[in-house]
């Protein structure tokens, strides 16, 4: 880890050296986006998340719902001819039963994978406050997104994931991302993207389509927040046994 | 200076306003137009580099001559291409294995063959190879080794033989103290002396080797060796340098080879390039040597086979990566030689990798790619997925698929088509031809037939059928020079008549029978000049006249395609010809081209006659053998009297190929040692293609097939690449770029389920480079990337919407593909199993249709025509019809039994609900019954039992499904069973919809009016308060 960290330090001051001599800071590209977005008073307020979606998979709409309350827990459920499937992960268990392709009963997520994807209990995202979240940032110049011009900042979560974010250079929004997932002695990289940026009653802006990972391209259709969500929401039977 | 303020103020109003009036066309304007790439991996390209990660063994970094750097995180599983935005030509690479993330790339291959390219600097990376960032050394154009200090991290030394094709003084040997962010040469001989070679003690790091090698190429020659050529020692960290000469042969030497055992540092083994090359040994870190017997493979080509290791853990393991491979077990006093067993392995070796770890364990780069062993040495498997092969030339004919032909650097000539069944891998490639390949000509007259060749004009007509070859070489005549054959003579077909073919020594030849007779139909129409004639005598120390250095030869032919009477013909001497009476005369123009500033002798890498007006031709021009790495490209509209260059700041490296569009007179290609280039305005502007091709991609050739408007890209360590279907490239004119939003024209669009079938399990290993898109994608432009949702609606012509698809965002083309099918019926739900047939849906009929693009709140619509695919000889419009009509049927029969399911389930819920609530046990025993009878009849009508995808349990819902799929899926009428299968279904889901009815008379009703009763009752009695 530590290795890593003067690794991103080295990074950091030669990146900085060699692309701009002028060029922002990492920290002040993500200060810029996170008002692009509605700012960081409006997301801090953002205590859990529930987004209903869909993707198109043969011109057939799979709905499913996200969600996440604040650092403790993430579900999502996916339903499909009227079967359901379903994902849990909190900060100590992760599960996961996806019937359709045969599966007959729930599956432990393996630990190494649940702790690189700790970051995604984040319902604010993972740039509010992000320095306090363990996370370090680095700018890594301009770049584009297929043909937008895009600032990219790399983001070292405190499990070691790493995630390069790509933040529209006119508006700040943040259009791509790709995260790589070392775990189980593999090495996963996922692209993300993200458009349709909605301002939600809350003040804050979300991307309502994402497409990436096993979604393929979803469509949000709305997001609640903060409603209140049981106690037992994220909890499988089996984690007693645990 | 007034007036030039006055002038650069008018000059940046002009230019603003050119931008604010008009969107640039760009790199990314066509981005949606992605490569294939083609591979293959079955035959490889060569490899310079290779260093793995000590720490986990299975990282690893693989440096080519032209295709980047690859990354493998899994010993080879899977590689992925990491320095696709930076120069292709790897020289070096080094793993700081303290920590192991950052990462050094030195470019500019430094095994100096005719065709090594040219590198620009040292590269570094602290994230493991997703950044970097370059750190220096930018003119030395080649790096032979990168050693970092295994004590001291800040410590790297970086070889640097310099540039081959010139004097320089950016060669030597470099150091950076500061982690590589800056480097200093610290050790220099002269501009013609580089270093070749560099090693470090482990155990006392201010020891430190380089090897000098005086070198140089000419276009026509090659020197290896020289006085200034010796092997050195540094005592104190590179600060002064003493010559090792003890026991050493006399000088001149040429390139040494030097490397010692990492465990044992003082035993140190070279091989020095002198007349008579040596391999040498020394026990005292170098300070005397003693010359040993070596085989054959451990001496030969000093200058092209620099590697040598010794094993990580064991000082008497010996490997030299050569010619072959061989191995010492006694510290290299004897050699022997790699076994075939486990395949042949390419050869020509320059880079080994051993795991620290398990020495056992190592890989191996070759002229045609990665091997590993696990046996040190012994036998080699082969890694099939790095398609970093070399071609210098591509050809396609006209068949559907359309096939693609080319020759390789050592890796002979293959053929492959465009598209397969499950798309095309590396064993849709075929090798059809031996040695190096370069031009491969199919007969486009006889399908049967092609033409190949290898290096030195060997060449043969070659049956399709059976790869038999038949040597059709042109012989010199009675009283005839010796006919001089370049490295990579032209083999062209005639553009005009397709019954033409030529090659080329210094004579021109041609042939109008596939090669039996042979006419030549020019003089000598080289310079002919004897003083680049002396190749039996190139190579410097070691003899080397492998015909790479051939000069005085055409390089380059060009039949008109509005005349087959004139013909062009480049030579690498810098003459340009032009015949326009079919040889009988000849004009040589190169004063004229000279005219226009692009430097005399320089060698004509391609001439394209244009196909819109005879006196207009285009060239390129490549002077880097001199030195000059300038983009020479030039037109003209006068057959070649005069000539006007033409110039881009996007250019980058020397040029190869000027292609010219098929279709717009205006749309140019060109293809270079550092990049592909279009312009869409006939030349006055270009920019780089960035198509998902690497942005310093090495363009040799550029083929554009007629009946698909493929561009078919030949590239020199990346394989072929294809972007299927420019036409969108041609269609765009400015005042579409200048909207924000256009929804294209679309072209009849015929009705298919795509040309190929298969049994859909996907390639397991290897290299895949899949098929052009089985539909024509629907497509629009975009100025900017939308921040709203981009929506396609598709709509029939009675208005109903057919399907919803969501759109693409990109800055620029985009595509959206439409399955040509409406959007699946609702299926029952629940059950056990997942039922595919709410994925599932019938093809639309031909007709027209709507396409609506919604962009945010704006809609932007077209119209779509649909056709039956006339192509499908075995599937008639009526046939179609039927077909339609039936899964249709099957569509609403599954909507049917969704509708019943929903209502059983529906029931279901309110039993459920209220069952708790009845008191009276009779009621309750009614609901309970009422409750299985249903659960009875949704298990007639659905799967519910069986939960595993292994267990084959079908209903209603999965035999509607069945012959649902079947007919969806099939470009066919229904069979007779087929349809009898309708009906049954049918009267199976009329069964079960009356089961319902009666079930619901019997029950439903009954307990309906109970519930209703009870509630109401519920509502009126007041609540018990305990």
């Amino acid at each position: 880890m530590k290795q890593l960290k003067f690794a991103l330090l080295a990074i950091s001051i030669t990146a900085a050296g060699f692309v701009n001599a002028t060029a922002q800071t990492a920290d002040e590209i993500i200060q810029k986006h996170i008002t692009a977005i509605g700012g960081a008073d409006n997301w801090k307020k953002v205590n859990s998340l529930k987004m209903t979606a869909s993707s198109n998979m043969q011109g057939t709409e799979i709905p499913f719902t996200i969600t996440i309350l604040q650092g403790k827990g993430l579900k999502v459920e996916i339903s499909v001819s009227g079967m359901t499937g379903w994902q849990i992960m909190t900060d100590k268990t992760g599960w996961s039963y996806m019937p359709f392709g045969g599966q007959t009963k729930p599956e432990a997520i393996p630990d190494e994978t649940l702790k690189q994807s700790q970051d995604q209990l984040d319902a604010q995202g993972a740039l509010i406050d992000y320095k306090a979240k363990g996370t370090t940032a680095t700018y890594l110049g301009k770049d584009d997104v297929e043909g937008t011009d895009c600032f990219k900042v790399k983001l070292t979560y405190k499990s070691g994931k790493e995630e390069t974010m790509y933040f529209d250079a006119t508006n700040y929004y943040h259009i791509r991302s790709v995260a790589k997932v070392k775990a189980e002695g593999k090495e996963i990289e996922i692209t993300s993207n993200y458009s349709d940026f909605q301002k939600l009653p809350e003040g804050i802006v979300y991307a309502m389509s994402q497409e990436g990972g096993m979604t393929g391209q979803m469509k949000i259709k709305s997001v609640e927040i903060n409603k209140p969500i049981p106690d037992d929401f994220f909890v499988y039977k089996e984690d007693a046994k645990k | 200076m007034k007036k030039q303020s006055i002038r650069l103020a008018l000059l940046a109003l002009l230019s603003f306003n050119i931008a604010i009036g008009q969107t640039k066309i760009n790199s990314y304007t066509f981005g949606a137009l992605e490569a294939r790439w083609l591979g293959p991996g079955t035959m490889s390209g060569r490899i310079t580099a290779i260093v793995g990660v000590n720490a986990d063994s299975k990282t690893l970094y693989v440096g080519s001559a032209g295709g980047g750097v690859w990354k493998s995180t899994n010993a080879g599983a899977s590689f992925k291409p990491v320095f696709d935005k930076y120069c292709m030509s790897i020289g070096a690479i080094a793993v700081d294995q303290t920590h192991p993330e950052t990462v050094f790339v030195g470019t500019g291959e430094s095994n100096m063959r005719n065709t090594v390219s040219i590198g620009d600097g040292m590269y570094k990376s602290t994230d493991a190879g997703d950044n970097w960032v370059k750190v220096g050394m930018d003119s030395t154009e080649h790096i032979s080794k990168i050693i970092i200090d295994p004590k001291n991290n800040n410590i790297i030394y970086a070889s640097a033989p310099g540039p081959l094709w010139s004097n320089s003084k950016h060669r030597g040997l470099y150091k950076s103290t500061d982690g590589g962010t800056t480097w200093n040469k610290i050790f220099y001989l002269n501009d013609s002396t580089g270093c070749a070679d560099v090693a470090v003690d482990p155990t006392d790091p201010n020891i430190i080797y380089a090897t000098m090698w005086e070198f140089r190429r000419f276009p026509y020659a090659f020197n290896s060796g020289g006085k200034s050529s010796g092997m050195y020692k540094s005592m104190d960290a590179g600060k002064t340098w003493k010559e090792l000469k003890n026991g050493l042969p006399a000088k001149p030497f040429g390139r040494i080879a030097l490397t010692l055992a990492p465990s044992a540092p003082q035993n140190m083994i070279a091989i020095v390039e002198s007349k008579e090359t040596g391999l040498y040994i020394s026990s005292d870190g170098g300070e005397t040597w003693k010359s040993q017997s070596a085989t054959m493979n451990v001496v030969s080509r000093p200058f092209y086979f620099s590697c040598v290791v010794i094993d990580p853990k064991d000082p008497k393991r010996v490997y030299r990566p050569g010619f072959g491979f061989s191995y010492s077990d006694d510290g290299g006093y004897s050699f022997t030689d790699a076994s075939y067993d486990g395949g042949w392995v390419h050869s020509d070796h320059h880079a080994l990798w051993i795991n620290p770890n398990y020495t056992n364990q190592m890989y191996l780069g070759t002229d045609g790619g990665v091997y590993f062993s696990l046996d040190r040495g012994a036998t080699w498997m082969f890694v099939y997925n790095l398609p970093v092969g070399q071609f210098y030339h591509v050809a396609c004919d006209n068949n559907t698929p359309y096939r693609m032909y080319g020759g390789l650097q050592d890796n002979g000539s293959w053929v492959a088509p465009s598209a397969a069944p499950g798309g095309v891998n590396n064993s849709s490639w075929q090798d059809m031809y031996g040695g190096d390949g370069f031009w491969v000509q199919p007969d486009l007259t006889d399908n049967n037939i092609a033409y190949a060749e290898s290096q030195g004009g060997n060449m043969g007509r070659i049956d399709l059928t059976t790869f038999k070859s038949l040597d059709i070489t042109p012989q010199a005549g009675k009283s005839e020079e010796k006919l001089r054959w370049n490295w990579n003579t032209p083999i062209v077909t005639g553009q005009t008549n397709k019954h033409n073919l030529y090659t080329a020594a210094q004579y021109l030849y041609k042939t109008t029978d596939q090669g039996r007779t042979w006419q030549k139909i020019s003089g000598d129409l080289t310079t002919n000049d004897k003083k680049k004639q002396q190749q039996e005598e190139s190579g410097g120390l070691s003899e080397d006249n492998t015909s790479a250095e051939n000069h005085c030869t055409i390089f380059t032919v060009a039949e008109s395609p509005l005349d087959e009477n004139l013909v062009w013909a480049g030579t690498d001497d810098g003459n340009l010809q032009v015949t326009t009476d079919g040889g009988k005369t000849w004009t040589n123009v190169a004063k004229n081209y000279e005219a226009a500033g692009i430097p005399a002798q320089t060698w004509v890498s391609s001439i394209e006659p244009s196909r819109y007006d005879r006196n207009t031709v285009y060239a390129t021009f490549d002077n880097h053998m001199y030195g000059d790495m300038n983009t020479y490209l030039a037109k003209s509209t006068d057959l070649g009297k005069t000539w006007t260059r033409i110039k881009s700041d996007d250019f980058t490296g020397f040029a190869h190929k000027i292609k010219e569009d098929l279709v717009n007179r205006n749309l140019l290609f060109l293809g270079g040692e550092r990049g592909l280039f279009a312009s869409i305005d006939g030349g006055n502007s270009w920019f780089r293609m960035k198509n998902h091709i690497p942005d310093y991609c090495m363009v040799r050739d550029i083929a554009i097939q007629p009946q698909t408007n493929d561009l078919v890209i030949a590239t020199h360590g990346r394989g072929i690449m294809v972007i299927n279907d420019i036409s969108p490239i041609r269609a765009l004119t400015r005042d579409v770029v200048d909207k924000d939003v256009v929804l294209f024209d679309n072209k009849p669009t015929p009705l298919t389920n795509g040309a190929y079938g298969g049994g859909g399990s996907p390639v397991s290993g290897g290299w895949y480079g899949g098929n052009p898109d089985d539909v024509q994608p629907i497509e629009y432009y975009m100025k900017n990337r939308p921040t709203q949702d981009v929506n396609v609606e598709i709509y029939d012509a009675t208005g109903k919407l057919v399907q919803k698809i969501p759109g693409s965002k990109r800055k620029g083309i985009n595509k959206v593909y439409w399955n040509l099918r409406w959007t699946p019926p609702k299926t029952a739900t629940g059950g056990t199993k997942m039922d595919y047939g709410g994925f599932v849906a019938p093809m639309v009929l031909p007709g027209t249709y709507t396409v609506k693009l919604k962009v945010g709140d704006k809609d932007y619509t077209n119209q779509l025509v649909m056709v039956h695919d006339s192509k499908n000889k075995l599937f008639s419009e009526e046939d179609r019809k039927a077909q339609y009509i039936a899964a249709m049927e099957l569509y609403h029969i599954h909507e049917q039994l969704a509708d019943l399911v929903d209502k059983i389930s529906t029931e279901q819920k309110t039993l459920k609900d209220n069952m708790d609530s009845v008191k009276r046990p009779q009621t309750r025993k009614l609901m309970k019954e009422y409750n299985d009878k249903l659960e009875e009849l949704r298990s007639t009508l659905l799967a519910t039992k069986h939960k595993s995808i292994f267990a084959d349990e079908k209903k209603l819902r999965e035999y509607i499904t069945e012959v649902y799929g079947a007919i969806c899926g099939q470009e066919s009428k229904p069979t007779n069973l087929q349809l009898e299968r309708i009906t049954v279904l049918n009267d199976d889901l009329k069964k079960g919809q009356d089961n319902y009815l009666k079930l619901y008379t019997n029950y439903g009703e009954k307990t309906d009016k109970i519930v209703k009763e009870d509630k109401a009752k519920n509502k009126n009695e007041p609540r018990n308060s305990n």
